[in-house]
C-alpha cells in the first residue's frame, strides 16, 4: 500500500457522545463500529453512512472498552464501574454482568468463539469470564502482573496482556507457558499485527515498540507522537504496512512499518486521540477523541 | 330438645322470605345500575331501596304506603278516635306536619332542617369563625413561621367591637372604607390602560402575546373584580416584619447599598401600598410579578398588578425565594425597562424612568455628561519579553545573611551535646523556625534540649544556627544561579567561581563592631571550607543509605558513581582508586552501583525501611540486583543506552491455564492430570523472599523422600538455582560467626532488650569456644531460641490461631509459651532455608554423630543440676548458659523425664503453614536489617526433625507401652539439645504420654 492510500480524508464525523470518547472499534467485517465513552454509553454506528444506530446504556461509570463478537451478536464492555457487561446487540439488553475486578477495568476482549471474555484491570490482573455458563466467577485469574494491566489481546491460543509494569505477557494456553517481555516502559496499549507475528506496544514514553512475538526481539521503535499520560490505542493498518497511532495533541501519525519514518501526520481532533481502529479490509480508519467525536477517515 | 326435634317430619320446602328479600334487592340493584335504565321512562318502575314497588300508578293501586301498602301498622290505617268525657277531657291536639309524614319522609325532612353554625354568632362558633378568618388572612400575609400555624397554639380573638360595628354598617372584610368605585384614579387608570394596550399591541413583547386584542374585553371585564380585590388590600395589616431571607441574623445585605434596600422594600410591599405608586413599583409590577408565577400566556393591563387570579396555577410549584440574588437582577430588569422607551406619558409626572443602572430612585441621569469613561488599550508586551519572573534569590536567606553573626562561642565540652546542637541547628535551618518552636515545646522537660530555651549551650546553638543559615543561603543561591544563568551569559570570574561551587569571599557586612570582625574571620574560614563542599545531592544521601559500609573503598567509589550519575559534568573517566580492578569486576561493580542507586532513589521516594535496606544487603553479599520494570526515566544518554541494551527482556515461566479455560478455548489442557505446579517466583528477589514458601509447598513430597537429604532435595526442586548459590556463599561466609545471629536478632529488635543484656553478660565464655562446637551450637540455637522465648514469654505477633491447629492434647495449657517458642524457631527457620545445601556441616542427625554424642547424653541427664557447665562447654556459651540457667531455676531437676525433640517439633511441623511463613518473614526482616547476612543451622535440624517427627508420631501411637525404651532412645537424640529444653519438654511429654496411656487403657 502506498502512502497515498492512507486514509486521510475525513469521511464522516460521528457525533453523539457527550464527553470524551474513550474507544472506537470496528466490528469484525468493518461495516459497523462501536464507540464508548465518558457518558457511560456505548454507541453503535454505521461509520460509512455516518448513522447512529443504537445506544447501549447500563454502565454506571465511564465505559473504557468495548468489543463485539465475530458474529456481531454480542457485545462486551467494561469501564469504571468495575464490571464487565455482556450485551445482546440487537435488543440492547445486558445479558450478564461479571463482577470481580477490584478496580476499574481497562480493556476487554472476546475470544474467537465468543465463549470467554478476557478483561484487564486496574487490579493488576487479567480475568477470563465464561459466557457459556451462568457462573459469575472468573474461570481464570492471571495475576502475575505487578501493575495495572492496560490492554489485552487474544489469539486462538494465547492471551496477551500489556501492563504499566512495562511487561507484555503472553499466556499460551496450549503449552501452559507465560512469556514475559519486559519493555522497561509502561505499556499503554498492545495490538497484534494482522499476521499475529508481532505485537505493537504503545509505551508511555511516547514510543511505539514493535516486538517479534516468537523471539521477543525489539523490531522497531516509532516516535514522534505524544503519549505520556493517556490511554491511547495504536494499531497497524490492515496490510501491516504502516503503524498508526494518535497523539495527545489531537493528530494522527502514520509510520512506515519497516523504516519507522513518519509517513503521514495530520491533525484530526481538537483534543487527545484516545483510540484508532483500522478497517479490516478497506482503507478506512476511525478515530475517537476526548473532544467527543468519532471521525471516519478514508482515502 | 334436640331429640324432640328429630321426631318431627317436615314436608315441602319452607318459604324463605329473607331470601326473597335479598333477591329482590339484588334485582333492584341490578336494575338501578344496568339494563332497566336504558328502558324508556314509561316502562321504568319506581322502587324503594328495598327493591319493592311502591308506586303503582293511578289505575293499579295508587301510591302504596303503610304496612304493605297500608298505613303504619299491620292492622292498617285507622283514623284517630276522638273521645272526650267529663272526667277525661279531650285535649286540644296540635297537629304538625310530622303527623302526616311517612317515616322515610320524616328522615328526609330531618336531614334538611337543622341549625347551622354559620348563624351562630355567639360562643364557640364565633371563635371558630374568627379563627378561619385569621387563617385566611394568614395565607395572604407573610408569616414568621412558614406553613400553617398550629391552630391549637394561636387562637385569635373574635373580631373587635369596632370591626363588628363596621360589619353591621355594611362593611365587608377586605374592603376599603371609602367608596372604591368613586375614585377618579380608577378612571384615569382605565384610560391609561387603554392607551398602553393600544401601543403595546404594535410591538409584541414577551408577556403580551399576539392575540392581545381578543383578550382585551376579558381583561376589561375582569377590571371591576380586580379593583375589588385591589381594594381588599386597602387596610394595611400591621405585621411585624418576619424574617424572610436566608441571611444570618442581623446581616444586612444592603448595608453599603441603601438604595437597593429601598428598591427591595418597594418591590416587596408595592402590592400593599395602595394609592402610593412610584415609577419603580409600577415597573416592577409590570415585569416582575410579585409572586413570580404569572401565567405565561396572559398579560394584564399596564397599570395592573398581578393578583391572585393572574397567577399561574398550572405552573410548576416553584416558588423562588427572594434573596439578594434577585436583588442583583433588579438592575437588569430596570435596564430592560429602560431600553424600551416609556410610552406611559400619562403618568409621566409620577414616573421617573431610570436610564441607567446606577441611578438612584428620585434622580435622573443627565442627558449630557461631561464625564466619559475612557478606555485604554492594554500595554503592548514587547516581543522579546519572556513571561518568567526571575527571582533575585530566596529572600529569607538573603535577609539572614545580613544578620550579624553571633560572637564566636566555643562548643560545649560534652560532645554529645555538641552533636545534638549541631543536628538541631541544621534541621531548624532546613525546616524553618517552626521546627525550633515545635521541638522546644516538645522537649521542654528534657534537660538535653535546654539549649533551645536559653540554657546550657544556647550560645553555641545560636552560632550554629547562624552558620547553617549562611550555608543554606549560599547553597540556595548557588543552585539558583546555576539554574537560571543562561549558558550564553558572559562568564565572569565570579560566575565561574559560582559555577564551580566557590564561594565569594568577604561577603560580610561593613560593620566595624568586634563581633562582625569576628564573624568575618569566621566566615572566611567557613567559606573556604565550604568552597569545596559536597554537592547537594550528595549531602542529602542519608547516613543509613550507605550500602557498602563494609568496604570503605567501595563505598567511596559508589559515592563517586552517584555524583557522576546525578550531577553530570566533566570528570575523569574511570575510577582512579579502582584502577587495579579488572574490567569485568568493574563492570559488575557498576551494575551493583546502578542497582544500589536505584534502591536509594526508591528509598527516597518513601518506602524507607523494607525496600531500601533489603536489596542493599543483597548487594553487600555480592549479589547483583536489578529491579523489574520500575526503571525511572532518565534523560541522560548513557541511561538510554543502558535501557536499550536491557530491553526488551524476555523471561519464560510456567503458567497453568485452568481446565475450563482450555475447554472454552477449545484446546487440550497441557496440564491435564498433572498435580498443581509450585508457585513460581517472580524475580530474583522474590525467589529469595519466597523460598520458604516453596519449601513449604514441597513438604508433602519431601516426606516421601528419604529423611536425610531432604534439604538438598528441596533446593534442587527450586528453579532459582542461582539464588541458592548465593545462599551457599552467604552461608559459607557466616559459619564462623554465629554470634552475629544473636546480635542480629536481638540488637535490632526493641522487644528484646533483656536478651541483649544477657548476651553481654556471657560474652566471656564465648571466647573460649572451639570452632568445632560451633556446628553443634548452631543446631542448638533453634532450640535455644525456642526455649528462651518460652522462658521470657515473648509475644511474637501473629501466632495466636496457631495453638488451635495443634494436634496436641496439651495445647491449651501450653499455648502462650509454645507460641513464643514457635515463633522463635520460626525466625531461625527462615535463615535455615538459606543454608540448605550446607547441611553437611550442621548435620548432627547423622547416625554417626548421634552415636558419638550418645555417650554424653547420659551425663546430661544424670546431672540436671549443672546444666550451665554443660551448655557452656557444648556451645557458644551465651545461649546455653542463659537457657540453662533459666531452666535450672525454673524446672526442678528432679523432673527427669525426657521429652523427645521430635515430639516437640511435631507441634509446629503440623501447624498451619501460613503461620510458619509469617514468622519466617519476620525473621527475614531481622536478618536483612543487620549489616551482614548470616546463616544459621538451626533450621537444618528443623528440617531433619521434621520428617523424623512424622515417623515418630506414628511410632509413638504404636509403642507407647514401651515407654521406657523409648525414653532411652529419646535420650540419645536429646543429648545434643540443651538440658533446659529437654527438661521443659519432659513435662509436657510426661503429661502427654500419661494421657495417651489413659486413652489406651480406655
Amino acid at each position: 500500500m502506498s502512502t497515498s492510500e492512507l486514509p486521510r480524508k475525513e469521511a464522516n464525523v460521528l457525533k453523539g457522545h457527550e464527553g470524551a470518547v474513550l474507544a472506537a472499534r470496528f466490528n469484525s467485517d468493518g461495516n459497523y463500529c462501536l464507540s464508548c465513552g465518558k457518558d457511560r454509553t456505548i454507541r453503535l454506528w454505521n461509520p460509512h453512512r455516518g448513522i447512529h444506530i443504537k445506544t447501549y446504556k447500563s454502565h454506571g461509570r465511564e465505559v473504557r472498552d468495548v468489543h463485539v463478537t465475530l458474529d456481531n451478536s454480542k457485545l462486551c464492555s467494561c469501564g469504571g464501574d468495575r464490571q464487565i457487561f455482556y450485551w445482546d446487540v440487537s435488543t440492547g439488553r445486558v445479558i450478564r454482568k461479571f463482577r470481580g475486578h477490584d478496580g476499574e477495568v481497562n480493556a476487554v476482549k472476546f475470544n474467537e468463539y465468543a465463549s470467554v471474555v478476557v478483561s484487564a484491570g486496574y487490579d493488576r490482573s487479567l480475568r477470563a469470564w465464561d459466557c457459556r455458563s451462568h457462573s459469575t466467577e472468573p474461570i481464570q485469574i492471571i495475576d502475575s502482573f505487578s501493575d495495572t494491566v492496560m490492554s489485552v489481546c487474544l489469539t486462538k491460543t494465547e492471551i496477551i496482556g500489556g501492563s504499566v509494569d512495562g511487561t507484555v505477557r503472553t499466556f499460551d494456553i496450549r503449552i501452559g507457558q507465560e512469556i514475559s517481555d519486559d519493555l522497561g516502559q509502561p505499556v499503554n496499549c498492545i495490538s497484534l499485527s494482522n499476521d499475529n507475528n508481532c505485537i505493537l506496544a504503545n509505551c508511555l514514553d511516547s514510543t511505539l515498540r514493535l516486538l517479534d512475538r516468537s523471539t521477543g526481539e525489539l523490531l522497531q521503535e516509532y516516535k514522534g507522537h505524544a503519549c505520556k499520560s493517556y490511554k491511547m490505542d495504536c494499531c497497524l493498518t490492515n496490510s501491516d504496512a504502516h503503524v498508526t497511532c494518535g497523539s495527545e495533541d489531537g493528530s494522527i501519525f502514520f509510520w512506515d512499518l519497516v523504516d519507522a519514518s513518519v509517513v503521514s501526520k495530520f491533525r484530526a481532533h481538537s483534543s487527545v486521540v484516545t483510540s484508532v481502529s483500522y478497517h479490516p479490509k478497506d482503507n478506512c480508519m476511525i478515530t475517537s477523541s476526548v473532544d467527543g467525536t468519532v471521525r471516519v477517515w478514508k482515502t | 330438645m334436640d331429640s324432640d326435634e328429630e321426631d318431627y317430619v317436615f314436608f315441602g320446602t319452607p318459604i324463605e322470605r329473607e331470601e326473597e328479600i335479598t333477591s329482590r334487592r339484588k334485582k333492584a340493584a341490578a336494575e338501578a345500575s344496568g339494563n332497566l335504565r336504558s328502558l324508556p321512562p314509561w316502562k321504568q318502575e319506581v322502587r324503594d331501596e328495598e327493591g319493592r314497588r311502591r308506586f303503582h300508578g293511578a289505575f293499579t293501586g295508587g301510591f302504596s304506603a303503610g304496612y304493605f301498602n297500608t298505613v303504619g301498622t299491620k292492622e292498617g290505617w285507622a283514623p284517630q278516635s276522638f273521645t272526650s268525657s267529663r272526667k277525661n277531657r279531650a285535649e286540644v291536639k296540635q297537629q304538625s306536619i310530622f303527623n302526616f309524614l311517612d317515616e322515610d319522609e320524616k328522615a328526609e325532612l330531618e336531614g334538611t332542617l337543622g341549625t347551622s353554625s354559620q348563624f351562630d354568632t355567639f360562643g364557640f362558633t364565633a371563635a371558630e369563625f374568627a379563627r378561619k378568618q385569621a387563617d385566611k388572612e394568614q395565607k395572604q400575609r407573610p408569616s414568621a413561621i412558614p406553613g400553617p400555624v398550629p391552630d391549637e397554639l394561636v387562637l385569635p380573638a373574635s373580631e373587635s367591637i369596632g370591626v363588628k360595628l363596621l360589619l353591621k354598617m355594611g362593611w365587608r372584610h377586605g374592603r376599603a372604607i371609602k367608596d372604591s368605585r368613586a375614585s377618579s384614579l380608577y378612571d384615569a387608570r382605565r384610560e391609561a390602560r387603554k392607551a398602553f394596550l393600544a401601543f403595546a399591541s404594535e410591538d409584541v413583547k414577551a408577556p403580551y402575546p399576539a392575540n392581545e386584542p381578543d383578550e382585551e374585553p376579558e381583561s376589561f371585564m375582569a377590571q371591576p373584580v380586580d379593583n375589588d380585590t385591589q381594594s381588599s388590600k386597602s387596610l394595611p395589616a400591621f405585621v411585624c416584619n418576619p424574617k424572610q431571607d436566608l441571611h444570618g441574623l442581623g446581616y444586612d445585605p444592603f448595608k453599603h447599598a441603601p438604595e437597593f434596600r429601598e428598591k427591595k422594600r418597594l418591590h416587596l410591599s408595592n402590592d400593599k401600598q395602595h394609592g402610593y405608586r412610584k415609577a419603580i413599583s409600577i415597573k416592577d409590577s409590570l415585569f416582575g410579578s410579585k409572586s413570580g408565577k404569572a401565567a405565561p400566556g396572559f398579560g394584564i393591563g399596564a397599570l395592573e398588578e398581578y393578583d391572585a387570579e393572574d397567577e399561574d396555577i398550572y405552573g410548576a410549584g416553584y416558588d423562588f425565594e427572594e434573596t439578594c440574588v434577585e436583588e442583583d437582577e433588579e438592575p437588569s430588569k430596570l435596564s430592560i425597562e429602560s431600553k424600551q422607551p416609556s410610552r406611559l406619558d400619562i403618568e409621566s409626572k409620577q414616573k421617573v424612568v431610570a436610564k441607567d443602572q446606577g441611578v438612584l430612585p428620585g434622580f435622573k441621569v443627565a442627558s449630557v455628561s461631561d464625564y466619559q469613561l475612557e478606555r485604554f488599550d492594554p500595554p503592548i508586551i514587547p516581543k522579546d519579553f519572556i513571561p518568567h519572573h526571575k527571582f533575585p534569590g530566596p529572600l529569607e536567606t538573603l535577609k539572614k545573611l545580613d544578620v550579624p553573626s553571633p560572637p564566636e562561642v566555643p562548643p560545649p565540652d560534652d560532645s554529645n551535646l555538641k552533636l545534638l546542637i549541631e543536628g538541631v541547628a541544621k534541621l531548624v535551618t532546613r525546616c524553618g523556625k517552626l521546627f525550633e518552636d515545635l521541638s522546644r515545646k516538645k522537649n521542654q522537660s528534657n534537660p538535653l534540649f535546654s539549649f533551645l530555651s536559653g540554657g546550657d549551650g544556647h550560645d553555641y546553638y545560636e552560632k550554629r544556627l547562624w552558620e547553617e543559615h549562611q550555608k543554606l543561603g549560599d547553597q540556595a543561591k548557588l543552585s539558583l544561579d546555576g539554574k537560571h544563568s543562561p549558558s550564553a551569559q558572559k562568564m565572569t570570574a565570579e560566575g565561574r567561581g559560582k559555577l564551580l561551587g566557590e564561594k565569594p569571599l568577604g561577603r560580610s557586612s561593613k560593620e566595624t563592631t568586634s563581633s562582625s570582625i569576628a564573624s568575618r574571620e569566621f566566615q572566611l574560614q567557613f567559606n573556604l571550607s565550604d568552597t569545596f563542599k559536597k554537592p547537594d545531592s550528595f549531602n542529602k544521601l542519608p547516613e543509613v543509605a550507605k550500602p557498602f559500609k563494609n568496604d570503605p573503598a567501595k563505598q567511596e567509589r559508589f559515592e563517586q558513581f552517584l555524583k557522576e550519575k546525578y550531577e553530570g559534568g566533566l570528570r575523569s573517566t574511570g575510577y582512579s582508586s579502582a584502577s587495579n580492578m579488572s574490567e569485568a569486576a568493574r563492570a559488575r561493580e557498576k551494575l551493583d552501583f546502578e542497582a544500589a542507586a536505584e534502591v536509594l532513589e526508591k528509598g527516597k521516594w518513601g518506602k524507607e525501611s523494607m525496600v531500601s535496606t533489603q536489596p542493599l544487603d543483597f548487594l553487600a553479599a555480592g549479589m547483583q540486583f536489578t529491579s523489574g520494570g520500575l526503571e525511572q526515566v532518565k534523560d541522560t544518554h548513557a541511561e538510554e543506552l543502558v535501557t536499550k541494551e536491557k530491553y526488551p527482556r524476555r523471561e519464560e515461566f510456567q503458567w497453568r491455564p485452568l481446565p475450563v479455560l482450555c475447554k472454552r478455548f477449545d484446546l487440550i489442557d497441557p496440564f491435564m492430570g498433572k498435580p498443581p505446579p509450585a508457585p513460581r517466583a517472580r524475580s530474583k528477589i522474590d525467589s529469595l523472599l519466597f523460598i520458604p514458601d516453596s519449601v513449604k509447598d514441597a513438604k508433602p513430597e519431601e516426606d516421601a523422600i528419604t529423611n536425610r537429604d531432604v534439604p538438598a532435595a528441596q533446593t534442587g526442586a527450586q528453579k532459582t538455582i542461582e539464588a541458592a548459590e548465593e545462599e551457599i556463599e552467604i552461608v559459607a561466609e557466616n559459619v564462623e560467626r554465629p554470634v552475629d545471629l544473636y546480635k542480629a536478632i536481638f540488637s535490632d529488635d526493641s522487644d528484646e532488650d533483656v536478651e541483649d543484656t544477657n548476651t553481654k553478660k556471657v560474652e566471656d565464655p564465648e571466647k573460649k569456644i572451639e570452632v568445632a562446637t560451633t556446628t553443634l551450637n548452631r543446631l542448638i540455637a533453634g532450640d535455644f531460641l525456642e526455649s528462651l522465648g518460652k522462658e521470657l514469654g515473648f509475644e511474637v505477633p501473629p501466632d495466636t490461631p496457631y495453638s488451635t491447629n495443634k494436634a496436641n492434647s496439651s495445647a491449651q495449657i501450653e499455648t502462650p509459651n509454645s507460641d513464643a517458642g514457635i515463633a522463635k524457631v520460626g525466625t531461625v527457620e527462615g535463615h535455615g532455608t538459606f543454608c540448605a545445601p550446607n547441611v553437611g556441616t550442621g548435620t548432627s542427625l547423622n547416625p554417626e554423630q548421634e552415636t558419638t554424642q550418645g555417650s554424653e547424653s547420659p551425663k546430661n541427664e544424670s546431672i540436671p543440676g549443672k546444666p550451665v557447665r554443660y551448655s557452656s562447654k557444648h556451645t557458644d556459651g551465651l545461649s546455653e548458659s542463659i537457657s540453662g540457667k533459666v531452666n535450672a531455676e525454673k524446672f526442678p531437676p528432679g523432673d527427669k523425664k525426657v521429652r523427645s525433640p521430635s515430639s516437640r517439633r511435631r507441634n509446629w511441623s503440623s501447624s498451619s503453614s501460613s503461620e510458619d511463613e509469617r514468622s519466617r518473614k519476620h525473621s527475614r526482616r531481622h536478618r536483612y536489617r543487620s549489616s551482614d547476612s548470616y546463616s544459621d543451622s538451626s533450621s537444618d535440624d528443623r528440617e531433619r526433625y521434621h520428617p523424623r517427627s512424622k515417623g515418630k508420631r506414628k511410632r509413638s501411637s504404636r509403642e507407647k507401652s514401651s515407654s521406657s525404651r523409648k525414653h532411652s532412645k529419646h535420650h540419645k537424640h536429646r543429648s545434643r539439645d540443651s538440658p533446659s529444653r529437654s527438661h521443659h519438654g519432659s513435662e509436657r511429654e510426661h503429661s502427654e504420654s500419661r494421657k495417651e496411656k489413659r486413652k489406651r487403657r480406655n
